[in-house]
């Protein structure tokens, strides 16, 4: 019994990250980087990939996404790949071009088609204090052993993990 | 009798035994507890320190603390709390537990999801964090949460927007700021102005890729999936662009860019760690 409800375990972990993925979606290199034949760095390489090269995005596991390409199939670092066809559609400049298209230029505000604000830099200019918000957001405080707790119960495990050096610093 | 009086004394010694072994394991956590804390201080008022030389003020931590909370009721004046207790108790035990793998795991840290369809997230001194209903609406798990608040507390705990105001000329430098008034704090209001502007303001790009790094590893430490952050970029960056990212997109490197310094950072470090995504616990909201 208790195998088979582990066993059913193991599916159901293993089938939540691949829901996570469209099976099948497309995706662009965003960098070059190595094709593996696993999902580890040290892993033997199958392939490399360049800037600009399709794939086809099969499943992910972790921080790997198994991917077919023109150049042949593997595990590519997640982060080396844009998903999605459109490129560029990630830079600041195109959101006027998606205001056009809404129907929303002109006017410097959102009009209330959707009956939902956004939150542009002229309203939190203009906000005003709001004391009894802040007392409800206190209200929902969490304590670090409260914390504790909830992490536990999620069979959270601490890791010891030293932060990344980066380049500004 | 003999016998069970015989397995009450191995008991014992047994026990003895393993107390002893086990506040030997005390002792030993104690030091290190207090050689960590030691160097944390030390780098606090290194910082500190900096922040004097450079002619600024160094805030404490109470002062920090009530400018955030002013910042924090300002920002909640445009956009209030969702008025969904269970999703804003869920989001603070997230929040803290992330927030207690940090070098602050003390702050009086607090977390809210505001209602507003913008795709943003703001960090206000003192641990006061806000994500937008749009932003959260957009997550599939606990990681990805776990991630995006971890961001923010990178923001908190090297103090980027304290060092904005700290550079700002309006206060007067010998000013206490938790002197009281009537009419509420009126310094902290000169200091920060009237709206919630500082939390809208850009940061260096090289402090949102600091709290990006951050982010990752707060997020690992704390037994999650390090690719939870990353993966909401990764969606930001091919999803919706509208007016919803609009100022996240103003005030942000592209996600893109991101992306690609962290996994220059990363490179392969986060391979053999065990984190989960727990998606299912993962509090879904209706609208």
């Amino acid at each position: 019994m208790i195998r088979l409800l582990r066993c059913i375990q193991i599916v159901l972990v293993a089938l939540l990250p691949i829901s996570l993925v469209h099976a099948g979606e497309s995706g662009t290199m965003i960098k070059a980087d190595e094709l593996k034949a696993e999902p580890f760095h040290d892993s033997k390489s199958v392939s490399s990939l360049a800037v600009g090269d399709k794939v086809i995005i099969l499943k992910k596991d972790g921080g790997w996404l198994k991917v077919k390409s023109d150049k042949g199939s593997g595990w590519m670092r997640m982060l080396s790949i844009r998903r999605g066809t459109v490129a560029g559609k990630a830079t600041a400049g195109a959101s006027g071009l998606a205001s056009l298209a809404s129907g929303r230029a002109g006017t410097g505000k959102v009009v209330a088609t959707t009956g939902i604000r956004g939150l542009n830099e002229e309203e939190l200019k203009a906000a005003k204090y709001d004391e009894d918000e802040v007392k409800q957001a206190e209200s929902f405080v969490t304590t670090r052993a409260e914390a504790q707790k909830f992490a536990a119960k999620g069979k959270l495990k601490v890791q010891q993990v030293d932060y990344l050096a980066g380049e500004e610093k | 009798m003999k016998y069970s009086a015989g397995r009450v004394l191995f008991g014992l010694a047994l026990w003895s035994c393993m107390s002893a072994a086990f506040s030997l394991n005390l002792d030993e956590l104690k030091r290190a507890a207090d050689e960590l804390k030691q160097k944390r201080d030390s780098a606090t008022s290194e910082l500190d320190k900096k922040a004097k030389s450079a002619g600024l003020i160094a805030y404490s931590d109470q002062e920090e603390a009530a400018i955030g909370r002013q910042i924090a009721g300002n920002l909640l004046g445009a956009a209030p709390l969702v008025k969904d207790k269970q999703l804003q108790k869920y989001v603070n035990n997230v929040g803290r537990w992330v927030a207690s793998q940090s070098e602050r795991p003390d702050l009086a840290w607090h977390f809210g999801v505001i209602d507003t369809a913008d795709i943003n997230a703001f960090a206000a001194p003192g641990g006061y964090i806000f994500v937008t209903r749009g932003l959260y609406r957009m997550l599939n798990d606990e990681s990805e949460l776990a991630g995006v608040l971890a961001h923010e507390v990178g923001h908190v705990v090297r103090k980027h927007h304290l060092k904005i105001l700290q550079q700002s000329q309006v206060v007067d430098q010998g000013g206490n700021l938790l002197e009281k008034q009537a009419g509420g704090n009126e310094k902290i209001r000169n200091l920060i102005g009237n709206g919630a502007e500082i939390v809208a303001r850009a940061l260096d790009k090289s402090a949102e890729f600091e709290a990006d790094r951050i982010a990752v590893v707060l997020a690992a430490r704390g037994g999650y999936e390090a690719y939870g952050l990353p993966q909401v970029l990764q969606e930001i960056g091919h999803g919706a662009n509208d007016d919803s990212v609009a100022l996240l997109f103003k005030t942000h490197p592209p996600p893109d860019e991101r992306l690609a310094r962290l996994g220059d950072a990363m490179d392969g470090r986060f391979d053999k760690l065990q984190g989960k995504s727990l998606a299912t616990r993962f509090y879904r909201v209706k609208q």
